[in-house]
């Protein structure tokens, strides 16, 4: 449905995006992982048809972005980071228009279709000035919705809401992915975790990872690690004992016990078991604690 | 484009720097108006163009005000990213505001229409109908003109101020030159000047009731050339 190849786009002397290309199916749930600047924004506007690129081949459900920008503009529905409002018109109003300008062709009808889908039909005679900012998020995801288009991109749509809000959003985007091809830009990594089908990671223009939430954790978790926590004997007895499980690479305390990293591929937690209690100690406590996208994240941007 | 004309019309109506722009506009051209009427009882006959001639000064003024938020504001508030991603020609964006802007000033010169309607009740003879014809049709392209000049500044800044200041200070420019020209000595250089400006071609043709080919192709040319740099500069906010 989406397919990018060695996209690159440039500010002037900034080079924004540097050849780059992923691609979405039908129905998938993408998600564009990175910190500010990385790149998340210059590449969707290059997939709505708002920026042409320095260098690629785009297309959207079929389309190229340059040479049929129309035709992508209308299976395209854009959402920004900052919601763009006409402050004098009436939340119907200001969808109809959008509506309209899409190529709807019974607009009323599906104005007020989506105004129930993202709960504000009841709003829908206020004036857009007078919403919350959450109602105006809302308002922004109707106008993407209205022409009912083949892929939804929005940039970062749960930025500056409130908890409740945050979670309503992410639920919508979930239902979305029945029926769209969604990318979504975050830089909230426990939400591209929870809510995507796959994620892009993209640091300063460059795809540094990409794949499915759970395998980029198992492909990019350099080590295992398991948090223990002994008792019945003194703070360096229990840390030299810890430290002879074999397998272990090192050792720190965490709170009240300690964390130990290991090698992949191997289980240390029968070594801990044996050790610990052939030595007379007590086994209060044994997780494995697994590397959150969070650290994988991290390490990678780090990098 | 028809879709954005009928929402710019809308905001038209609905605002009220619009309506105060209308109350100044019809106020100041009735009172040209009356003060023609009057003195057109003793002192000189009445003049038919004195609306339209008032109206060449007055549209440097009011077109700024009428046009500086209509792409000003779209680029500040986000909205023109999403026009920009919406399958419409950058060139029906430009169109359609010009179009809201111009049939707007059209409405309100209408309005004055009941002058030249009252003069008429007040004379006798049948007043030269062609001279009010042709004024009428020359302001309506003048102001088609100023219009189209401060669509393309309001294009070229996000701050309606700037965007106001801007195309006041070109137009006074054009209108002014027509000064210019009467300072001059050189009388080739004098009348390529008064070529040059907005006065240059209404003053001497539509304000004496005189409808010249040249003068229609002038006013058509400036709003063709601004129309075109609004749209490139609409096109170039892709490139940013």
């Amino acid at each position: 449905m989406i397919e990018v190849q060695n996209l690159t786009k440039r500010y002037g002397n900034y080079l924004a995006v540097d050849n780059i290309s992923f691609e979405a199916q039908p129905g998938e749930i993408l998600g564009l992982l990175g910190p500010n600047g990385a790149g998340k924004t210059t590449t969707m506007r290059v997939l709505t048809g708002f920026l042409p690129p320095n260098g690629g081949k785009i297309s959207i459900a079929g389309f190229d972005v340059m040479t049929d920008s129309m035709q992508v503009r209308r299976q395209v529905g854009y959402m920004p980071e900052r919601i763009p409002i006409y402050p004098d018109m009436t939340v119907e109003g200001y969808v109809t228009f959008w509506a309209k300008l899409r190529g709807v062709t019974r607009p009323r009808k599906r104005v007020a279709e989506v105004l129930e889908q993202v709960q504000l039909y009841d709003r829908r005679r206020s004036l857009v000035r007078n919403l919350s900012k959450g109602m105006r998020q809302r308002l922004g995801l109707a106008q993407a919705l209205v022409h009912d288009p083949k892929v939804v991109i929005l940039d970062e749509p749960t930025i500056g809401i409130d908890p409740q809000q945050v979670i309503e959003v992410r639920e919508s985007v979930r239902q979305l992915g029945q029926n769209h091809t969604v990318l979504f830009s975050t830089h909230i990594l426990s939400e591209a975790e929870q809510v995507c089908d796959r994620v892009i990671i993209i640091n300063k223009g460059h795809i540094v990872a990409q794949g499915r939430p759970s395998d980029l954790r198992q492909q990019l978790q350099p080590e295992v690690s398991v948090y223990v926590q002994v008792g019945g004997g003194s703070e360096a007895e229990i840390s030299t004992l810890l430290r002879q499980v074999p397998g272990v690479n090192g050792i720190e305390a965490q709170g009240a016990g300690y964390s130990l990293r290991a090698q992949k591929g191997v289980d240390i937690r029968p070594h801990i078991f044996d050790k610990v209690t052939k030595a007379g100690y007590k086994l209060l406590e044994m997780r494995p604690v697994a590397m959150t996208l969070e650290d994988i994240f991290l390490d990678i941007v780090g990098r | 484009m028809w879709i954005i004309f009928r929402r710019e019309i809308g905001q038209y109506f609905a605002s009220p720097v619009a309506y105060l722009i209308a109350f100044a506009y019809l106020l100041l051209t009735g009172l040209v108006f009356n003060n023609d009427l009057t003195s057109s009882l003793t002192i000189r006959p009445a003049d038919p163009a004195v609306v339209p001639t008032f109206l060449s000064f007055g549209m440097v003024f009011f077109a700024p005000v009428l046009t500086m938020r209509m792409l000003a504001e779209e680029s500040r508030e986000g909205t023109l990213e999403l026009l920009l991603t919406a399958p419409v020609r950058d060139s029906d964006i430009v169109f359609g505001k010009f179009l809201s802007a111009w049939f707007y000033y059209t409405v309100l010169l209408l309005l004055t229409i009941v002058y030249p309607i009252l003069l008429l009740s007040t004379t006798p003879n049948l007043p030269d109908l062609g001279h009010f014809i042709a004024a009428y049709i020359g302001i309506w392209l003048y102001g088609g003109a100023t219009l189209a000049v401060g669509l393309m500044f309001s294009s070229l800044t996000e701050n309606q101020i700037v965007a106001a200041f801007l195309s006041t200070s070109a137009l006074l420019l054009l209108y002014l030159g027509n000064l210019a020209g009467d300072i001059v000595a050189d009388i080739n250089l004098a009348n390529l000047i008064r070529k040059l400006t907005l006065g240059g071609h209404f003053s001497p043709s539509f304000a004496y009731g005189l409808v010249r080919a040249e003068d229609v192709a002038y006013f058509a040319g400036i709003i063709v050339i601004m129309l075109f740099i609004s749209i490139r500069v609409v096109e170039s906010r892709r490139w940013r």
